[in-house]
């Protein structure tokens, strides 16, 4: 099993070495060698991975002990014993571990086979498929972690992937802005969690998992609120929670696969998956707990709303990810974090084929024919939205309402997208296009798109395999309880959490109303009434206006975080650099000119001066001679 | 006046003519003339004080320095000769090392 996992570690690695060496050049060796084919190495990878991770899940299911194993020493300070921190680089795969890096390795494979179609003539192929990798390998990486600063490393190689991603068409403005911002608000978690990363290094005196939810005991319970409440804040940049969702929506502007890659499997689920991790940590402070589902349950219902009033297909599809990631995050508080973690699988699966499929829609615009059967979303992510409500009602009536709302309002979303995408007669008004010319796509649209690859199977084959197994999984493992007994295998929970619950027919029969409801109402407000949708936006403007700004929150973001900072920078900027510090600078750099030109006035060249300094010279040191007698 | 006095003076007049010659000419012919005074002036003293006080190392002394002044003149006259093809030979325009 440590081999299966170092492969995992090591493909990457080598492919990305491959590639960067041998593929991306600006001379190509030959035509098979060169910016061209930079996908090939990172393809074989990308099987290389999956194969492995999906042996290591059977492995797992089959009821292997869980590998922690210690590769080398990272760092360490202050000797062994306490008061001493060691740092390992090690690898762990459990339950939980296994089934993540099965569903991303898999899940990701087919993404990176899809970009192959979509990114062919792109004169950034090579570097996209470089960057979309690295990617992948922090993903794999973040996983197979077995300590917190290791986690944290592969956390930051993630964050730098998505900002390179985000910005992959960077001589666009708007593309460049959307990095920056994902960017920065992934560093305010970043921070947050780095916080709790010390924290815990100071009071359980480690960092590797085992060991320090072993020591759980010995840690005040307001340090462990701390500790969960920034561990929180970080997974809610990264997993795009209320504070901080701000990025997700406008990351739109990285090519699509990169969305895909981004919500369904690398970025995004890292957050939930830290918190499904840390859950021991979790378990013990039940207010941080209320916090966490006071939080998903907000965003998930929030983000509902408004992807119901967007009109851009992949924004549509962001803030659906938004709310699902609300609807784990609302799991994890409510008290399961099996539920949540099955939850993160199944969106991953389900929301790579939307993506996808969102991807081709943008790519044969007014050609909804060629798009692919959706319906393997819906149904997979049913079962484990099932799971939510199920801990959610358990937890308290509130947060069960609101997981039922949520569910009517992503019926309610997606139906809208489905009826306007794929049936929806052309609306009187131009604007209320349920395809507008806006989206987040880097090439001219149309007819001046070069890449018209409608035929393309690598556009078409990742997307019915996704698909498929989103269905199949959606269908086959949950119900069945084969998810339920991977992610509990050899866990770091404590004995039996989370007890499969034999399915419960009255709460799967309302969350299956609540989605037809949902399906029903956006049949009603898109097919039988078309005009519905551009009819409130006319009449009430200001309503379209607060939705369009997230409620106020984007501007109140933008006015009373963004422009203050960036205020204060400027003053720290232009107070301190430019008019003490430099000035400071440039006064010591013109003295020292002076000097050097005082000094070179001594050595003009002229022979004769030179004479006059060696017999000033002899003259001193006669004359020191002579003082000396 | 002591003849040693005589010396003394002598040589100290012959080294400062040679010292404002190198100072205050530009031409290098005159310059090696008084590097020529200034190596005389210091020749005087040994020949004086090797034969006041019997010391052969003064006299050998002298024909040192007579032999040095010789290749130092053959090394000049060459460096004059070569500069002398310049437009300008004086000095002044011979100044590359300027620093």
């Amino acid at each position: 099993m440590t081999r299966a996992a170092l492969v995992c570690l090591v493909a990457p690695l080598a492919a990305l070495a491959a590639g960067f060496a041998f593929f991306h050049r600006r001379k190509p060796w030959s035509p098979h060698c060169g910016p061209g084919s930079t996908h090939w190495p990172i393809l074989l990878s990308c099987a290389v991975v999956t194969a492995s991770s999906w042996w290591l899940a059977a492995q797992m299911l089959a009821g292997a002990p869980a590998l922690d194993r210690t590769l080398w020493t990272w760092m360490s300070a202050g000797g062994p014993g306490p008061g001493g921190l060691s740092v390992d680089f090690g690898l762990r795969v459990d339950g939980l571990g296994a089934a993540v890096l099965a569903m991303v390795t898999l899940v990701s494979g087919l993404i990176h086979a899809y970009a192959v179609g979509y990114m062919r003539g792109d004169p950034g192929f090579s570097r996209f498929f470089l960057y979309f990798h690295l990617f992948l390998f922090s993903m794999i990486g973040l996983v197979l972690s077995n300590n917190y600063l290791q986690l944290y490393l592969f956390w930051e190689g993630v964050g730098l992937a998505s900002y390179l991603l985000i910005g992959f068409w960077r001589e666009r403005e708007s593309a460049r802005r959307a990095a920056l911002k994902a960017f920065l608000t992934n560093r305010v978690g970043d921070v947050c969690f780095l916080f709790a990363i010390f924290l815990l290094a100071r009071s359980a005196g480690t960092l590797r998992f085992t060991e320090v939810f072993a020591r759980l005991d010995r840690i005040p319970q307001s340090t462990l609120a701390w500790i969960a409440g920034l561990m929180f804040m970080g997974a809610c940049a990264k997993s795009a929670q209320f504070p901080l969702y701000i990025w997700l929506p406008d990351a739109m502007e990285g090519p699509t696969p990169t969305s895909a890659l981004m919500h369904a499997a690398t970025m995004v689920t890292a957050g939930v998956f830290l918190m499904a991790r840390s859950w021991p940590i979790l378990e013990r402070v039940p207010g941080v707990l209320d916090w966490i589902a006071a939080t998903g349950a907000f965003t998930a219902l929030g983000a509902a709303v408004l992807a119901f009033t967007k009109k851009d297909l992949k924004r549509i599809l962001a803030y659906s990810t938004v709310s699902h990631l609300g609807l784990m995050m609302l799991a994890l508080g409510a008290g399961n974090a099996y539920a949540a973690t099955a939850h993160l699988v199944m969106h991953g699966f389900f929301k790579a084929t939307l993506f996808l499929c969102a991807g081709n829609v943008l790519h044969h615009i007014g050609k909804s024919t060629a798009s692919v059967d959706e319906a393997g979303g819906p149904t997979a992510g049913f079962f484990s939205k099932d799971l939510i409500f199920e801990a959610a009602v358990h937890r308290s009536a509130i947060l069960g309402a609101c997981a039922a709302l949520v569910a009517v309002g992503s019926g309610l979303y997606i139906g809208r997208m489905a009826w306007l995408t794929f049936f929806g007669e052309r609306p009187e008004q131009p604007d209320s296009l349920p395809l507008p010319s806006s989206t987040g796509e880097g090439r001219g649209e149309g007819s001046s798109d070069p890449h018209a690859h409608h035929s393309d199977p690598w556009l078409e084959w990742p997307v019915a395999a996704l698909a498929f197994f989103s269905a199949l999984i959606g269908l086959a493992v949950v119900p069945t309880g084969v998810l339920h007994r991977l992610i509990l295998a050899a866990p770091l929970w404590r004995g039996e959490p989370f007890p499969h619950a034999p399915f419960d027919w009255g709460l799967g029969a309302a969350a299956l109303a609540a989605a037809l409801a949902g399906i029903g109402a956006s049949w009603y407000l898109a097919m039988a009434k078309p005009s519905w949708d551009w009819q409130w936006r006319k009449r009430r403007p200001g309503l379209e206006r607060a939705f369009d700004a997230d409620f106020g929150w984007q501007p109140f973001v933008m006015g009373c975080v963004v422009q203050p900072v960036a205020a204060l920078a400027n003053f720290v900027g232009w107070t301190f650099d430019l008019r003490t510090w430099d000035r400071f600078m440039e006064a010591a750099a013109d003295s020292f000119i002076g000097l050097s030109e005082g000094v070179s006035g001594l050595s003009r060249g002229l022979l004769n001066q030179y004479v006059g300094w060696m017999a000033a010279a002899a003259a001193l040191f006669l004359l020191r001679l002579a003082w000396v007698r | 006046m002591t003849p040693d006095r005589v010396v003394w003076l002598v040589s100290v007049l012959l080294f400062l003519c040679g010292l404002a010659a190198l100072l205050l000419r530009r031409q290098l012919l005159a310059m090696l003339l008084g590097l020529e005074l200034m190596i005389n002036a210091a020749n005087l003293n040994f020949v004086f004080y090797g034969r006041e006080w019997s010391d052969a190392a003064g006299w050998t002394s002298a024909l040192w320095v007579l032999a040095a002044a010789a290749a130092e003149a053959v090394v000049g006259l060459t460096l004059i000769l070569a500069l002398n093809r310049l437009a300008e030979p004086d000095t002044d325009s011979v100044r590359e090392l300027e620093g």
